[in-house]
């Protein structure tokens, strides 16, 4: 049984945290790509290196581009197998021409009588009697050494050194993305919405109205708590698409709720976005509501383990309801309330879909938490800037925070006593 | 030089040479659109026709081709971007791409996309024929990416009635996009204006204006209204002038403490703001030339012309200008397409981009022709809202910046506005952070004015 579980933590979580902890130390992004980069002297390459001292003249020659109709461009051609009576017609009519533009050397080439129609071909075939270096992807870091050495010898080694450097066009390693999070503001703002969402929505919905509940239901004839649990039920096994748009239905202009406050001569307007305040009052709802009744099943489980004697017993000392609540079936609940609050706290912290699918953050950004925040920049976001890295990084300070809160709700409740020997033999 | 390069350039040569006239070549073409709503269906429809040309033209130089065209259209702009980059990763990549140009900048340095200039001759017609402005938008260090798909202007939209129904004259109004102009009429004169539609009792509360509900390159319209520069033209950098900033800030904070506009407005829904702006419910409200269509078509606005005023959006201050940004898609090559397909796609969009095609297009979206010789086609010509956005807006508009680092730029000026127009942080701290944070992502590669 040990060997499966392993696969499948390494699998299910080791695995992503491991790649969600390198990711988090580089830079990568759409621009980046997530393979291996490869390695481009643009004319942007060029003015960066400007200003950090490449000089005019380098620049001019690193860009310069020369073609050449000569026999080594020939029988690079002949070898790539260019169309026999388009290469006669070059041979006879070209050689010994330089041009200084590859638009020019093109141009040339269109005039000849058997030149191809497609233009890729032409083009194909132009770049191999010279090329410029500028805008060329090269795979490896050698193979645009060697040809900056070739191409530009004069240009001084550690400046195509420092060219070369900044020619890579993939992720590097890079602690950046922790020292933005450790210094701009919006982590802290991001940091209280997340304190406020996931303490809200645990202690009123998941904990509070799931314990309500289950203790109303523990009272209740068994007929009517069957009824009412599984009513219950709908917001958690209610498909997250067709439950966010009942929301929409219920919160929006026109929706159940303003129409029912326009009745009642109260402000009506899309709460689900139309103010902070009832923002956040609908994505707490719409989450709680899913996490109360997983609370529910819990407690009304652990309600019905208690004997039933020990009610009656405080009955007859003549406790009351509120009474036998507090002394006796509270103090029983303890251990599902620690695995409901751990459970839901971590659950509550990486889960973004609902308040995504929503509010989606807003109105501005003022119901963005942090998973929500990770998912956007890493991927999703209008400007299509997928920023892999730094939110590879925000993703590991969840996991880091999660594993943190772990161990304290263990200490906390004591998880040691639970799953510890009985003190007494069965 | 580059072993890949070689090997693409030879199984192009062998391609064009080696492929024998009788043998029957069979092509798929994917294509991808994003930004694509029920009226902009051409946008994939054109390579579709294209590919029929392009067949007859191969059936009488007596060559068979059959090529299929697969395309999807993708309505937002988040999952769309988020698709193409992810299934480039993963190699499941169309071979064509209708996009914004600003992602020419991230795409091509990761290599997601080829330059389109190597498949194509920008000398011959149609392509001879583009604008020469807006192949410049489709370039990119030096080189040609993308052949431009459609130009537009943004434009803020006035109610007539409303103007009327406060005292202005019809001279007045029929003067105001030349007063806008001149900058003699402000964005504070507009909030005025708006205030004082509602004061009277014109407009509800809340509604005298009706920005742009979601992000979008129309918010940078309210940065050069006060003077900002997105990229320097010298150097290419990006610039963040932090006094324009700061303008542009405070003005929508201003325009919500004036109750003309609510602070929360931000986030929300695209349909509930299409109903308020064709059915006259705001006083002034900013989008598109091609929300015409869809106002027009959809959204049951029946007198254009008769109830909308259009002008460029107003200057801020004295440092700003009235301008206006056009956005042009374009068409990008992949580089998951094979060397051969690529040149079918590169063909087809060629042939896609000849003006009578291209106008299908631009008349049934209500975007702006990529040619002057588009606007000769009937159909394109008789369009009184294209003619008339074209002289009034098209001149003075710009695009923004093709700059890789321009997405990191952007994200941080939205979240700025955000913050501050909702209350979260005051408008100083909003630009002292996007200044931070732009400063601390983008280095030297950013000029802070």
């Amino acid at each position: 049984m040990v060997a499966p579980a392993i696969l499948l933590l390494l699998a299910f979580f080791f695995t992503p945290v491991m790649l969600t902890g390198v990711f988090a130390f580089t830079d990568m992004s759409t621009s980046t790509g997530i393979g291996r980069g490869s390695y481009v002297v643009t004319p942007t390459t060029l003015r960066r290196l400007g200003d950090r001292g490449l000089g005019a003249d380098d620049a001019e020659a690193i860009s310069a581009a020369s073609y050449a109709v000569d026999e080594a461009g020939l029988a690079a051609a002949r070898d790539a197998g260019t169309d026999a009576a388009f290469l006669a017609d070059i041979e006879e009519r070209l050689t010994g021409e330089t041009f200084e533009t590859a638009r020019d050397f093109e141009l040339a080439l269109r005039d000849l009588p058997s030149a191809p129609r497609s233009p890729r071909a032409l083009k194909s075939a132009a770049d191999l009697f010279g090329q410029s270096l500028v805008n060329h992807r090269f795979e490896t870091r050698d193979e645009l050494a060697e040809a900056l050495a070739a191409h530009a010898p004069d240009v001084a080694e550690e400046m195509r050194e420092a060219l070369t450097d900044d020619a890579y066009t993939g992720a590097v390693f890079t602690t950046e993305n922790f020292t933005r999070l450790a210094t701009q503001p919006e982590t802290g703002r991001l940091i209280a919405n997340t304190a406020l969402y996931v303490g809200a929505t645990l202690s009123l919905f998941n904990v509070g109205l799931g314990l309500f509940l289950a203790l109303v239901l523990f009272y209740m004839p068994k007929p009517v708590t069957g009824l009412f649990s599984t009513l219950w039920l709908l917001p958690r096994i209610t498909p997250v698409v067709l439950y966010t748009i009942m929301w929409k239905w219920f919160t929006w202009e026109d929706g159940f709720l303003p129409i029912l406050a326009e009745q009642l001569g109260l402000p009506a307007f899309n709460y689900m976005k139309g103010s902070v305040v009832t923002a956040w009052m609908t994505m707490i709802s719409l989450n709680g509501f899913i996490g109360a009744s997983f609370g529910l099943i819990l407690f009304s489980g652990a309600l019905r383990a208690i004997p039933l004697q020990q009610l009656w017993a405080s009955e007859v000392d003549g406790a009351s309801r509120l009474q036998q609540i507090r002394r006796v079936i509270l103090p029983q609940l303890r251990w599902p309330i620690l695995f409901v609050t751990s459970y839901q706290t971590l659950s509550l912290l990486s889960s973004y879909e609902h308040i995504w699918l929503t509010t989606n953050g807003g109105p501005g950004r003022t119901t963005t938490v942090w998973a929500l925040e990770a998912f956007k920049t890493a991927l999703s976001n209008y400007s299509g800037n997928l920023e892999y890295g730094l939110g590879a990084a925000m993703a590991l300070v969840l996991v880091v925070v999660g594993l943190a809160l772990s161990i304290l709700y263990l200490r906390l409740f004591r998880f040691g006593d639970l799953v510890g020997r009985p003190r007494i033999e069965f | 030089m580059p072993s890949q390069n070689l090997l693409r350039g030879a199984a192009a040569l062998l391609l064009s040479c080696a492929a024998l006239p009788a043998l029957a070549q069979d092509y798929t073409i994917t294509v991808w659109a994003g930004g694509t709503g029920d009226d902009s269906n051409y946008r994939m429809d054109a390579i579709d026709m294209a590919a029929d040309i392009l067949e007859r033209e191969a059936a009488i130089r007596g060559e068979e081709l059959s090529i299929t065209v697969e395309s999807q259209a993708w309505s937002g702009w988040d999952d769309f971007k988020q698709a193409f980059t992810l299934a480039s990763e993963a190699g499941n990549a169309p071979d064509l791409i209708v996009s914004g140009h600003e992602d020419i900048g991230p795409w091509s340095e990761a290599g997601l996309i080829v330059p389109i200039e190597d498949y194509v001759y920008l000398d011959t017609w149609p392509l001879s024929s583009i604008y020469p402005n807006l192949i410049d938008v489709a370039s990119f260090n030096g080189q040609i990416w993308g052949i431009p798909q459609d130009a537009e202007a943004r434009v803020m939209y006035w109610s007539i009635p409303a103007l009327e129904a406060i005292g202005w004259s019809e001279d007045e109004i029929a003067s105001l996009p030349d007063r806008i102009l001149n900058g003699e009429f402000t964005l504070y004169d507009m909030l005025d204006a708006l205030k004082a539609m509602q004061d009277d009792g014109v407009l509800e509360p809340g509604m005298g204006f009706g920005p742009r509900v979601s992000n979008g390159p129309d918010y940078w319209q309210f940065y050069q209204a006060f003077g900002g520069e997105m990229a320097d033209p010298e150097s290419g950098k990006l610039v963040l002038d932090t006094e324009a900033l700061t303008g542009m800030y405070q003005f929508f904070v201003d325009a919500a403490d004036m109750g003309v506009v609510s602070s929360t407005h931000l986030g929300m829904e695209w349909d509930a703001w299409h109903q308020n702006a064709a059915a006259g419910n705001y006083g002034a409200w900013h989008g598109g030339t091609w929300h015409y269509a869809q106002w027009t078509n959809q959204f049951g606005l029946e007198d254009f012309f008769g109830t909308v005023q259009y002008t460029l959006i107003p200057a801020g201050d004295e440092n700003g200008r009235a301008n206006s940004i056009t956005h042009p898609l374009v068409y990008l090559l992949t580089a998951a397409a094979p060397e051969e397909e690529a040149a079918i796609a590169a063909e087809l969009v060629a042939i896609a981009s000849e003006p009578r095609i291209n106008a299908l297009h631009a008349v049934k979206s209500a975007h702006l022709g990529i040619s002057e010789e588009e606007t000769l086609v009937p159909l394109y010509a008789e369009n009184r809202w294209l003619t008339a956005a074209s002289e009034r807006l098209a001149p003075h508009t710009n695009a923004i910046p093709n700059n890789s680092d321009f997405g990191t730029y952007w994200t941080a000026m939205y979240e700025g506005l955000e913050a501050s127009w909702t209350g979260v942080t005051s408008v100083e701290d909003a630009v002292a952070e996007v200044e931070a944070s732009v400063t601390q992502a983008l280095g030297d590669d950013v000029i802070v004015r």
